[in-house]
């Protein structure tokens, strides 16, 4: 009897293998990664022979040496990093707040009906009116510097993770609620060992989409107002026709705005390792 | 005496049904089961045994009759009372060993009597090396065992076994019906299990509860007096399996007639 004991322990059918599995799988995200260069490469050889030959004029479309040189300039002669700050502190701070309102306010949400309806019709109304529409009644009443706009990026990071936290707590599985009531967990012991962890892989695929969301919106609330930052800078080079300054606050938007993302995947993968998904 | 009796006395379970008659799925239910036996409730689909295991685990107290755990009424879940799904139910986001720990969350325990209990059923159910394994990382098999040593985490009196073994393998099957057993002895717990195979319930049994379906109750009590090593193919195994399947087709029988 005890050897059967042995046979099915020591079979370990999936955590054996799990290993070369891994290596495998790291192997191939290089792989992917080498994919994802090819197109960029293929832009810049492109735009390279653009500028070169001549196909587009340089004051619509500078070369990309041009536009190094001008990000070089910007970064020591004219303080690029300090509108970049600007920027990354607004959307740190919006994302912040908005994300750790919706997360407290979608939990209890959640957890009672009687929240629900009572935060539900002004909720889906005040959402459906975009951030940016927010901004300029804002701005009267709180200027045009930083705080209006944390406000404003806030309440679009603020809904999506909202609904999101919302509905991972209403999709719990039954059963697991059943089992927490044979073990005679606590309504506390199951909000943390049953119902938020289940509700966790939605609310950080409403996060990392937060995050991407408040970056992008950060450029248009500093061009609609304000005097810093990238969304200015952006704004600014285009009235001067400094094209190079413009795609230099691109290529840092479009940059950054990777890096988010891919920093929020992490976070999600190292959260979610218990999870395992389709990896194509 | 020993703790671990259960007393079922002439419960009865009906739902409401809108503009008819309420549903009855359990009838005058009257079963005893003495501390440390093992029994099986094994019956037709519709029955009301997996219905019974709720009643008896607390998590229905809309019925009527008395459901007594050493001559005290139950209110709702005790973690005397453990319990096996056929589904594995171990939470996804937890490894092995804090799934099993989660049994002994209110059970009022020291943190190291908690870790030595956990790593004591790990070893009895034969899943050593596995403790920080996630649910996902496991066989069936394996998660089945899991979930029996989750069941068994906090010393209940009562083991409830919902076909636990019911959506494994074949092969898998009876080596976790030998491992059962052998829990069972080691453990000395009384252990009331649901299932669809007759084979199952008379190789692990004292007694097999045979129950009919439309509405649920009991057809016949067969005690099983076998002895320790059963032999699944000998020739008093198959007289208990014929008697207990009699009892099953002469349920479907008067229902033909009726």
């Amino acid at each position: 009897m005890s050897d059967t004991a042995n046979t099915i322990a020591g079979a370990g059918f999936a955590a054996a293998p799990a290993r070369p599995q891994r290596a495998r799988r790291t192997g191939r995200r290089l792989h992917v990664n080498l994919t994802g260069l090819v197109l960029p490469l293929a832009i810049l050889v492109l735009w390279e022979a653009s500028a070169s030959f001549r196909w587009v004029d340089p004051v619509f479309l500078p070369a990309p040496q041009k536009v190094a040189a001008a990000f070089w300039k910007m970064l020591t002669a004219q303080n690029l990093a300090q509108d970049f700050l600007a920027s990354i502190t607004i959307v740190g701070q919006a994302f912040l707040y908005g994300s750790v309102a919706a997360i407290l306010l979608g939990i209890a949400a959640g957890l009672s009906r009687r929240v629900e309806a009572f935060f539900g019709p002004t909720f889906d109304t005040i959402r459906h009116i975009p951030g940016i529409a927010w901004l300029p009644l804002i701005v009267l009443w709180l200027g045009i510097g930083a705080p209006a706009k944390v406000l404003v990026i806030a309440k679009s990071v603020f809904f999506p993770v909202f609904l999101n936290t919302l509905q991972g707590i209403r999709n719990v599985d039954r059963n697991h609620i059943e089992l927490a009531q044979a073990l005679t967990l606590t309504r506390w012991q199951l909000v943390r060992r049953v119902v938020l962890p289940s509700a966790l892989p939605s609310i950080l695929v409403s996060l990392r989409y937060a995050a991407g969301l408040a970056w992008a919106l950060v450029v248009v609330a500093e061009g609609l107002s304000g005097l810093e930052g990238l969304g200015f800078l952006i704004f600014r080079a285009q009235g001067l026709l400094l094209t190079d300054q413009l795609m230099v606050c691109m290529v840092v938007i479009g940059l950054v705005g990777f890096a988010i993302d891919r920093g929020m995947a992490l976070v999600q993968r190292r959260l979610l390792r218990w999870k395992q998904g389709f990896e194509g | 005496m020993p703790a671990g009796r259960l007393d079922i006395r002439d419960v009865s379970k009906s739902y409401p049904q809108e503009g008819r008659p309420p549903l009855t799925v359990l009838s005058h239910i009257d079963i005893d089961v003495a501390p440390g036996s093992f029994v099986s409730l094994v019956g037709p689909s519709g029955c009301g045994k997996s219905t019974l295991l709720r009643l008896i685990l607390g998590l229905d107290a809309d019925h009527d009759g008395e459901i007594l755990v050493d001559g005290t009424p139950i209110s709702g879940p005790a973690l005397s009372r453990g319990i096996v799904f056929q589904d594995h139910r171990l939470l996804p986001w937890l490894t092995l060993e804090r799934n099993i720990g989660l049994s002994l969350e209110n059970a009022g325990w020291s943190a190291a009597e908690k870790a030595e209990t956990v790593r004591d059923l790990i070893a009895l159910v034969g899943l050593r090396g596995f403790e920080r394994a996630f649910p996902h990382q496991l066989s069936g098999g394996m998660a089945q065992r899991a979930a029996i040593a989750r069941g068994l985490a906090a010393r209940p009196e009562i083991l409830l076994l919902d076909e636990p073994l019911g959506a494994l393998d074949a092969l898998t099957r009876l080596r976790l019906q030998s491992e059962l057993q052998r829990i069972w002895r080691t453990e000395r717990v009384t252990m009331i299990l649901v299932t669809h195979d007759v084979d199952e319930a008379i190789f692990l049994s004292d007694a097999v509860v045979v129950m009919g379906a439309r509405p649920g109750r009991v057809v016949e009590r067969v005690t099983i007096d076998l002895g320790t090593e059963r032999d699944r193919a000998g020739s008093d195994f198959a007289a208990h399996k014929r008697r207990i399947l009699r009892a099953m087709g002469a349920e479907f029988g008067n229902r033909h007639a009726a």
